[in-house]
């Protein structure tokens, strides 16, 4: 741990969390913080846990153990909508848009959450002006809104992807929880993105990215966590990590970690090659 | 011209209770099989208190809350289930209804209660009552759509976990849609009684409820103008056709069946594939 | 005394339900579909029976032929009713078999007449004293006799065939189970088909112990049956069987305990509605 560890009080503290379905670990005593104003790696192999961690952080998976707390405040025992609306948005992993309503009405509709936060609030409120704008606003940042008009239907996973991160951008959050927002992109788009991800911390919301890209992960994360069968097995500065025995062993399979880590004294090709492995 | 008359309000109470079945089962895609308790709970409501005295026009705002109380509370308890069960406990509320209303003396019990009437209002009067209470409903309809609740309303019908993720508390929207929905189903209900001056607890029976799903499902799920026109259609159908009279059950029964079989979407999905057949269309929002 | 006689009657009711729930959970493994139109079948065995027996005096024979044609009814309203729409959400085929059965009750009263048919001479309507004093009927007997056999030998035929097992994978994994070859297609059709059988062997039975056949005798069953598959936890078997039996007994003790206050309709479903308010996965979910 280093000074600003404890000069700092963590915006996202996740203390000792368990989750467990039926007889499998999902995640098993992972704690870690989130400092504000960074953007923190989260990564680790295939059936690793990510997913599931985010989905405990924002309270779509229950805890069997462990707690979660944003800026002080504790999480646990929160339904999903209340820990939304203290900060937290999710972008999934895997895309749900609404089937019914274009790009750019999906978009809108996060971005209504202030008209939304009761029923009788909604009845009593009928412009979606401003809500526009907004949606329009992120769909740019994110790169889609010449597709605004159109229903997410007939849309590819690159555009849905990028549609599900700008519905969690409209939401404001103090933290954006971003599960694998490169997927179904082609290199310049995902640097492209990945660029915007970096402004968009850099605009002060707090981010956590999960990412198998880990070459774009290197470029932009100031910090990585590192999780392996349900376990944290590494954290710390991005190229400290990735020259860990420990998480070269969980990406390339116990056998062959000698030798690459052998091979590769310099950490970038490392990454491309772990990289290539999981993108 | 009595029987005109007689028609046309039957036809709007028709229109108004399934608008009030859209309201939940449409905008906010929560199914109910037995709405029919509602306007069950409108029409015992007003009829009670009309015997004790009080004026009709007081009794209607009573029978929409208690309707729309029981709603809520109905609406809570089926916040613990979901769709499938959701289906069978609605349905269950509706034998429960049924089952309690039979075996209590004061609520008329088998026999029900006949001789309700004096809402002061001549046929004709009472027709135009009917009639601008619905065009209100409608109109409130229409509001709801067009309102940030009415898209809140859309995204839980069709993906309820993605809604909770953008922060929407959907229990309390749920909650929302059945209140609003059952208490306009009170209202109908208070209409009916005095249109027919009698009400039993075979007025308010599991066919009722699939009765008005029929109307909803026909005219369009969450259509409003749809349901408006299946509604006043399928209530007239009877009256205009002497000879389907006998055969109504089966008439409804096959059209709920082939509407669905063939065309999920009702006579609004129907038009809309007949007017843009291309685009495969989205309902509301554009 | 008054307990046990009780807890017989619900017993003989309960395992029609069990006989008639049977199919619905099947359906509802397999498709999710709460197959509401299952009770048009029972009314139709039970039909088939009347009229064959009154014909041909063989009720092995009309219990046969009643299964059969209920059975293959039955695949022909998967087939044609619900095959088409599978793709559709889940409420779209629960309301077209809602239709599907109204229409199907109507036909049966149109085509039959409403007041409905019996036996010519009625058979196993003999009374047993069973447990010291509580009277039978023969055919009362015979229907828990005939239930448990049936169920039993479904049992032992879902494990110890290749059919069943086939059956059994496809509901547990329909996509792993069609990449072993198995037939997607004739596993739905031997569920509608066992189901549909179960039904009109239901119908028939229910035919027996009321001596009449009524175009809408369905509709009781069908509603209830659909309240035991939920409080079997939707898709379990052996929790459905429970689930029958249970509320069998539940509705002989309420109709005596609760009559003033609840007909017995009510009581099943404010059973039905406490029992999930307590748990919302039902009575015997495993999960
Ligand atoms: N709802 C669930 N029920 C049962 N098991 C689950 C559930 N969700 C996840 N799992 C299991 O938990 C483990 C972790 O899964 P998770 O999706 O969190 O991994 P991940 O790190 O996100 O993987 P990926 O990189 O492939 O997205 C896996 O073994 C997975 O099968
Ligand atoms: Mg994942």
């Amino acid at each position: 741990m280093n000074m600003t560890d404890q000069a700092v009080a963590p915006l996202l503290r996740i203390a000792d969390v368990t989750v467990r379905f039926g007889g499998l670990t999902a995640i098993d005593r992972v704690s870690f913080d989130v400092h504000p104003g960074e953007l923190l790696g989260l990564i680790g192999p295939n059936g690793a846990g990510k997913t599931t961690m985010m989905r405990s952080i924002t309270g779509v998976v229950r805890t069997t153990a462990g707690g979660v707390e944003l800026d002080g405040v504790r999480l646990d025992g929160m339904p999903i909508e209340r820990r939304i609306r203290c900060g937290l948005s999710l972008s999934q992993q895997l895309v749900k848009p609404f089937r019914g309503m274009s790009l750019l009405a999906n978009v809108a509709l996060a971005a209504g959450s202030a008209k939304t936060s009761s029923p009788l609030k909604s009845l009593l409120h009928l412009s979606r002006r401003e809500e526009l704008a907004v949606a329009r606003e992120m769909l740019e940042r994110v790169g889609i809104a010449q597709h605004a008009e159109q229903n997410p239907a007939i849309q590819p996973l690159g555009i849905l992807k990028r549609l599900e991160m700008a519905r969690a951008l409209a939401l404001r959050p103090r933290v954006l929880l971003l599960d694998e927002p490169l997927a179904g992109l082609n290199s310049k788009e995902a640097n492209a993105l990945s660029s915007t991800i970096q402004d968009i911390n850099r605009q002060g919301v707090t981010i956590v990215l999960i990412e198998h890209n880990l070459g774009e992960v290197m470029r932009i994360c100031s910090r990585l966590v590192v999780l392996d069968n349900g376990r944290k097995i590494a954290e710390g500065a991005p190229r400290v990590v990735m020259n860990d025995p420990a998480v070269r062993a969980a990406y390339l399979g116990g056998d062959t970690l000698a030798s690459a880590a052998a091979d590769q004294s310099d950490t970038t090709t490392a990454c491309a090659a772990l990289g290539g492995q999981h993108a | 011209m009595d029987y005109e008359i007689s028609l046309l309000t039957t036809m709007s109470i028709s229109v108004l209770f399934a608008l009030s079945l859209n309201l939940i089962t449409g905008f906010c895609g929560q199914i109910s099989l037995g709405h029919a308790t509602f306007l069950g709970i409108g029409a015992y409501v007003t009829a009670l208190l009309g015997k004790a005295g009080l004026p009709f026009l007081a009794t209607l705002p009573l029978s929409m809350l208690l309707a729309g109380a029981i709603g809520a509370v109905v609406g809570l308890a089926s916040l613990r289930v979901r769709a499938d069960f959701l289906a069978v406990t609605t349905m269950g509320v509706g034998f429960l209804f049924v089952g309690i209303i039979r075996q209590q003396d004061w609520l008329g019990g088998e026999l029900g209660i006949s001789g309700i009437g004096g809402s002061g209002l001549s046929k004709t009067g009472f027709m135009l009552l009917a009639l601008l209470s619905t065009a209100a409903v409608a109109a409130l309809c229409l509001y709801i759509r067009a309102s940030w609740m009415g898209r809140v309303f859309n995204g839980v019908a069709e993906d309820e976990d993605t809604m909770r993720v953008l922060g929407i508390d959907v229990p309390r929207y749920k909650l929302a849609a059945f209140a609003i929905g059952t208490a306009l189903a009170g209202l109908a209900g208070a209409l009916y009684a005095h249109h027919l001056q009698f009400i039993g607890p075979d007025s308010f029976g599991f066919v009722e409820s699939v009765t008005v799903l029929s109307m909803v499902v026909v005219g369009g799920i969450g259509s409003v103008p749809g349901v408006v026109i299946a509604a006043a259609l399928l209530s007239a159908l009877p009256a205009w056709f002497q000879f389907i009279g006998d055969y109504k059950l089966l008439v409804y029964g096959g059209l709920l069946f082939l509407m669905m079989r063939f065309s999920p979407g009702g006579m609004a999905g129907l038009m809309s594939r007949f007017f843009n057949p291309v685009q495969t269309s989205a309902k509301g929002e554009r | 005394m008054l307990a046990l006689e009780l807890v017989a009657q619900g017993l003989v009711q309960g395992s029609i339900y069990a006989l008639i729930a049977l199919g619905l959970t099947l359906v509802y493994g397999l498709l999710r579909i709460l197959h509401v139109a299952h009770a048009a079948l029972f009314t139709l065995g039970a039909y088939v029976g009347v009229m064959v027996y009154n014909a041909t005096g063989n009720l092995p024979l009309a219990f046969a032929l009643a299964m059969v044609v209920a059975g293959l009814a039955g695949v022909a309203t998967f087939r044609l009713a619900y095959q088409p729409i599978l793709s559709q959400p889940p409420f779209v085929a629960l309301i077209a078999s809602i239709g599907l059965y109204i229409a199907a009750e109507e036909t049966f009263r149109v085509v039959f007449g409403a007041s409905g048919l019996s036996f010519a001479t009625p058979p196993l309507q003999g009374q047993v004293a069973l447990f010291g004093g509580i009277q039978f009927k023969t055919a009362e007997l015979m229907v828990m006799l005939g239930t448990a056999l049936i169920i039993a030998a479904l049992g032992w035929l879902q494990t110890r065939t290749r059919v069943g097992v086939a059956c059994q994978a496809t509901v547990s994994d329909p996509q792993m189970a069609e990449s072993f070859g198995i037939s997607l297609r004739k596993v739905r059709d031997i569920n509608f088909f066992v189901g549909s059988a179960l039904a009109g062997f239901a119908g028939v039975w229910v035919a027996l112990l009321n001596n009449l056949v009524e175009p809408t005798m369905g509709s009781v069953p069908s509603y209830k049956a659909l309240a035991i598959i939920v409080l079997g936890g939707l898709g379990s078997v052996r929790g459905t069987l429970a689930a029958a039996l249970v509320l069998g007994v539940v509705e002989a003790f309420g109709t005596i305990y609760l009559g003033k206050l609840l007909d017995r309709n009510a009581i099943a479903f404010a059973f039905l509605i406490l029992v999930l308010m307590l748990r919302p996965q039902g009575l015997f979910a495993t999960r």
